[in-house]
């Protein structure tokens, strides 16, 4: 190789380097972010349904906070190279749409659409190819809310809520339904996916005790239970 | 008003269909980066086969086994002219692995033709400039990690090239020239070796292969010395003896250096 070429080329490398420093700052940034937001999230399963708006309301700046770093990546990563990048954020970003969406669940009890999770997290449509928030990164999110809504149905009666299991049974069996119409293939979503009738078992006896000891309103509707 | 479930249905069935696009043309450009794969694969063999067999009296043998290999290439060319569509802007990097390591054997047989031609490394920008249009415009920005790796592995063909040839008439020069040449390789790639993960990996199947060119230049000097007699009329020498001997002798066990890998099988008529 002459030497010219392996400058040039030590030299692009380098570039790279120095890039994938800079990402890396946004990504413990974001991951900060996260981390704080999923420790205050956690404290759903011990606090009564008087208080989840106000401790929703404490969430919410932090989750707009994101939106820095959204913007701050976007302009760092050079155009046609997020997929290059992504493996970095992915599950920092994960988080994050995992909060969105548990944050709006618990406020109007509807799943959050992938449009509206971009807003939350500042994401531009403009930014597509520098950075963008894939349909896959948005599903595992939304596994991992049906994860600790599981979670949050065996809490929730602890502390005397037994609607509570029943509105997350509705909301965890649509979303199943949605998952079910997806083709897909041997990879870490399938998998997850594969877990989630764990967690819907485990709600659906939870459901199941509360209506059994006549704890909560018969459900209406008829395709619960 | 839509219930809960209606509109999760709706969403999903537009996720549903944007994962099937996404797995259909992943799908597509492995299939073809197998074929790239394959087609450059037989472009080396066609380069070893035709380097040892061709009788060398011209002035520069390998030109003309160049050019035959340069046209497989095409073929080659072809195929990524072919996904262009499928690989623009950011879906180059999305699909990146599935192309990747097609790219890399291109490389490597690009790199052999070009070393064989010109006795030097092909540079980046050639290989960008084979990946382009008539226009100049490239299919798609070749990843530099995929320029070095695949070069790296052309270090491993100059390795069966300098011992398969080596008892040919002008083999043992070109022996220790490859190894010279192997040599710088190495050095060159070493300072690439904290940008690009794999090529460490690399490395150690250069070191490898440069070692055995290194033990095979050494047996030619230390058998040589023996001899006071010029190298050429040793060819002469040691063409004949085969000549006299080659009907007993099948050719092939003079080539059992030769390393078909994974025992792909390869068509003799390229």
């Amino acid at each position: 190789m002459d030497s010219c070429n392996v400058e040039r080329l030590n030299e692009l490398l380098e570039q790279d380097v120095e890039l994938r420093e800079k990402i890396k700052e946004q990504v413990t940034d974001l991951d900060k972010k996260t981390r704080n937001m999923v420790g205050v999230l956690n404290k759903i399963h011990s606090t009564p349904p008087e208080s989840i708006p106000g401790l929703l309301d404490s969430v919410r700046p932090m989750l707009h906070s994101c939106q820095t770093t959204s913007a701050a990546m976007a302009a760092l990563i050079p155009p046609s190279q997020f997929w290059r990048w992504k493996e970095m954020w992915t599950n920092s970003l994960r988080t994050a749409i995992f909060s969105a969406a548990l944050v709006e669940f618990l406020a109007t009890g509807k799943l959050i659409s992938l449009p509206e999770v971009c807003q939350i997290l500042g994401i531009k449509d403009e930014w597509k190819g520098r950075f963008a928030l894939p349909v896959e990164d948005y599903l595992h999110g939304l596994i991992s809310l049906v994860n600790e809504l599981s979670r949050l149905a065996v809490n929730a009666v602890t502390l005397g809520n037994f609607e509570a299991p029943i509105q997350i049974s509705i909301f965890v069996k649509d979303l199943f339904a949605g998952f079910s119409m997806l083709n897909l293939k041997n990879d870490t979503l399938r998998r997850r996916f594969d877990s989630l009738k764990y967690d819907l078992k485990k709600i659906e006896e939870v459901v199941y005790d509360v209506s059994l000891r006549k704890l909560a309103p018969p459900p209406q509707g008829g395709h619960q239970i | 008003m839509r219930t809960h479930r209606e509109s999760v249905i709706e969403a999903f069935d537009e996720f549903r269909q944007e994962i099937d696009e996404h797995h259909d043309r992943r799908e597509r450009l492995i299939k073809i980066s197998r074929d790239a794969t394959n087609l450059s694969k037989k472009v080396i063999f066609l380069l070893h086969r035709a380097m040892t067999e061709e009788p060398n009296n011209d002035s520069n043998p390998s030109l003309r086994v160049v050019r035959r290999g340069r046209e497989k290439l095409r073929e080659v060319q072809a195929l990524y002219a072919q996904i262009r569509l499928e690989v623009q802007a950011e879906r180059f990097w999305h699909y990146h692995r599935a192309v990747s390591p097609g790219l890399q054997e291109y490389i490597e047989a690009l790199g052999f033709a070009h070393y064989l031609e010109h006795g030097t490394l092909v540079s980046y920008q050639e290989v960008q400039l084979s990946l382009s249009d008539e226009n100049g415009i490239p299919y798609f920005t070749l990843p530099k990690e995929d320029y070095l790796l695949g070069l790296s592995d052309v270090t491993g063909e100059l390795m069966r090239f300098a011992i398969s040839g080596i008892a040919q008439k002008g083999g043992r020069v070109r022996a220790r020239e490859v190894c010279a040449f192997v040599r710088q390789c190495k050095a060159d790639f070493e300072r690439f070796t904290p940008y690009v993960r794999e090529l460490s990996k690399k490395q150690a199947v250069t070191s490898q292969s440069l070692e055995k060119i290194e033990d095979a230049v050494y047996a030619i000097v230390v058998r040589g010395s023996e001899y006071d007699i010029p190298p050429d009329m040793l060819d002469d020498i040691i063409a004949q003896s085969i000549s006299t001997f080659s009907s007993t002798t099948s050719a092939k066990s003079r080539l059992g250096q030769r390393d078909i890998r994974n025992g792909d099988d390869y068509d003799d008529e390229i």
